[in-house]
């Protein structure tokens, strides 16, 4: 049983070998208006041309507050009701990569590290001995450095890579889950409303039973 | 004129002698613990996900080429459509959590035990709807882990004598999981909700004829039985206050925790996942599942490590009066059950590796064990505790309840007491 027990204890501390991915830079994702306007700048600059962000509509950045100008001119032709598909048909893409790029809404969402992840992904990308482009994070990746991480040589480019890596984590964030604020917004009031709530049943709960002791 | 109204619907239906005779006057243990607080939030969490669930339904479309979509439309279009998911999907695990805390409080105080058993048979019924219900709502998101955790459970019934293909066929409307799986899902879980509802009364009509267990063990006798109302409806509304807060920590601040990174990802039949996990509330029985190397074994070792909670009043032979509370054997064996539970738990969640599997197999055998040995540990515990002698206050409590239940009927008829 102690045995048993031991093995126990020392399995909790060694993690097991398939979770040794390459260690995610864990980062604050910047939730402000701004950082998401420059992350949609970013993303449609680089990102767009083959991802789709099909459940985000291009009324729901006007309805974040981004500057109404900057969507007109992303939208172009497509109606502000429009979905931000990709500008890219599927055969194109399959002609290209082989592959479909994944619908992008949901990115932050949808791999274990979420925001971290997606962040150290975008640099991620760095030149190989044979001089081929290859990524820590997802070594099997099909997408392209489109940042251009791996050819940032001078520090100054690289901060300048991160920072537009920041922005588009920041945008599809706010892409994966809209009303984020909104939602820790009204979970302030619910909580502190049932904070108070709860003390006052504690009180009639005393007062209700001071009458049996 | 209230009265006039209440006069009316009584001369019709027992109204007032109903809300009397089970709430007002329904007699409670006055020494009941914060542990007896579950049922009731049992009953409010089902409320919520039944209310929360027929919400969903509205905006919800239940096709296998648009299911995905219809939840995106509800987490952004719907007004507070993400607040009704959020509730709906962390209320899953808000239930099952009440449950195995309300199945845990039994099996501690012994409440399985005469003349309690249709109680904790009737549980384990609903145990088992609970879980299908779970089960079955998890493939309505259409996601990746969605799809594979219905594949690998539905090929389970394979294992079924002689007929095991045509089970799955059945189950699934398809040779795999897919459209028609989905719709029947959706038909069954909007159904099951209410088959839980019709448990649960009778659940309630078992609770009110046996009336509630309490910490001691003992029935107790009316001097120490008190009106439900105002005294535990108080109380659990003071317990509800704490459990909602709890609850809706976990939806507005964490409510992607309680939704799998993969399920994120539409369903894609040509893709499996690195590593299909069940929800959390189940990983003990997935644990012991793939702890056996035979498929059917598994599968029946799986199905029995549910269903042997029912065995509880058979094999539980001690005469001691409350549980775990006077028996220390008892009590020792009940929390290294629950480590254990928690330690297959942990292997159900990882991939097998030798590791994981040589402890799933100790933990499983122990599971199975501590139910084989109870009868035989429980029968040597009394005898032993009868031999020592019980502990002089629950001598006492024994004997004063006794002498109570005499004079009671002689009270009774000089009409001290109604």
């Amino acid at each position: 049983m102690n045995k048993f027990i031991a093995v126990l204890v020392l399995h909790c501390f060694i993690s097991p070998a398939w979770a040794e991915e390459a260690k995610l830079e864990k980062i604050q994702v910047d939730t402000s208006v701004l950082a998401v306007e420059r992350g949609v700048d970013t993303f449609m600059n680089a990102c767009h041309g083959c991802h789709s962000l099909k459940y985000v509509h291009y009324r729901d950045l006007a309805g974040f507050g981004v500057n109404k100008d900057k969507i007109s001119a992303w939208r172009g032709d497509s109606t502000l009701d429009a979905a931000m598909t990709s500008l890219m048909s599927d055969d194109a893409a399959m002609q290209s990569f082989g592959k479909i790029p994944p619908d992008l809404s949901m990115m932050t969402k949808a791999r274990e590290g979420g925001n971290s992840y997606l962040y150290s992904y975008l640099i991620g990308y760095y030149l190989t001995p044979e001089g081929m482009t290859s990524n820590h994070v997802f070594p099997e990746t099909k997408m392209p450095d489109a940042l251009g991480m791996s050819g940032a040589t001078d520090p100054a480019q690289r901060s300048e890579v991160q920072a537009k890596a920041h922005d588009i984590v920041s945008f599809l964030s706010w892409a994966a889950d809209p009303h984020e604020a909104e939602r820790l917004t009204l979970g302030y009031y619910v909580i502190g409303y049932l904070i108070i709530l709860t003390l006052l049943l504690y009180n009639v709960m005393l007062a209700v039973w001071s009458k049996i002791k | 004129m209230a009265n006039k109204i209440i006069q009316w619907i009584d001369r019709r239906f027992p109204l007032t002698s109903f809300v009397k005779h089970e709430l007002t006057g329904y007699p409670t243990p006055r020494n009941l613990s914060y542990w007896w607080n579950f049922g009731f939030l049992a009953g409010i969490v089902l409320t919520l996900q039944v209310v929360t669930g027929i919400f969903l339904a509205m905006h919800y479309k239940p096709d296998a080429s648009v299911a995905f979509d219809s939840i995106q439309h509800i987490m952004r279009d719907v007004n507070y459509g993400w607040l009704l998911r959020f509730m709906h999907s962390t209320g899953a695990s808000a239930f099952f959590l009440v449950i195995y805390i309300h199945m845990a409080r039994t099996l501690y105080y012994g409440s399985y035990r005469a003349p309690r058993e249709l109680m904790w048979w009737t549980g384990q019924g609903l145990l088992l709807l609970l879980m299908a219900t779970a089960f079955m709502g998890y493939l309505l998101p259409w996601g990746q882990m969605s799809f594979w955790g219905a594949t690998v459970i539905t090929n389970l019934f394979r294992a079924t004598p002689f007929i095991g293909d045509q089970v799955v066929v059945w189950l699934r409307g398809d040779y795999a999981v897919g459209d028609d799986t989905l719709t029947r899902f959706f038909a069954l879980h909007y159904l099951f909700p209410f088959l839980i509802i019709a448990g649960v009364v009778v659940h309630l009509v078992a609770l009110h004829t046996v009336r509630s267990s309490n910490p001691s063990g003992i029935d107790l006798a009316d001097k120490d039985n008190i009106p439900f109302h105002p005294y535990f409806t108080s109380k659990d509304f003071f317990g509800l206050g704490v459990f909602l807060i709890a609850y809706f920590t976990v939806v507005f601040f964490f409510p992607h925790s309680m939704i799998e990174a993969e399920n994120n990802i539409p369903a894609n039949p040509m893709v499996t996942p690195n590593h299909i996990v069940p929800e959390w509330y189940f990983l003990p029985f997935y644990a012991i599942l793939r702890s056996v190397p035979n498929m059917v074994g598994g599968v029946a070792a799986m199905f029995l490590s549910v269903m042997i909670f029912a065995f509880m009043p058979f094999l539980d032979r001690s005469r001691i009066p409350g549980g775990a509370r006077y028996r220390p054997v008892y009590r020792v064996l009940f929390f290294i059950f629950m480590l254990d539970i928690l330690v297959l738990g942990y292997v159900g969640y990882y991939p097998p590796t030798s590791q994981t599997i040589a402890i799933g197999q100790v933990a499983t055998f122990y599971y199975f064990g501590s139910f084989l040995l109870l009868p035989f540990i429980s029968k040597a515990e009394d005898q032993w505790l009868f031999k020592k002698g019980l502990p002089p206050n629950i001598i006492a409590l024994i004997e004063s309840e006794a002498i109570e239940k005499r004079i009671l009927p002689q009270r009774r008829r000089r009409g001290d007491i109604t």
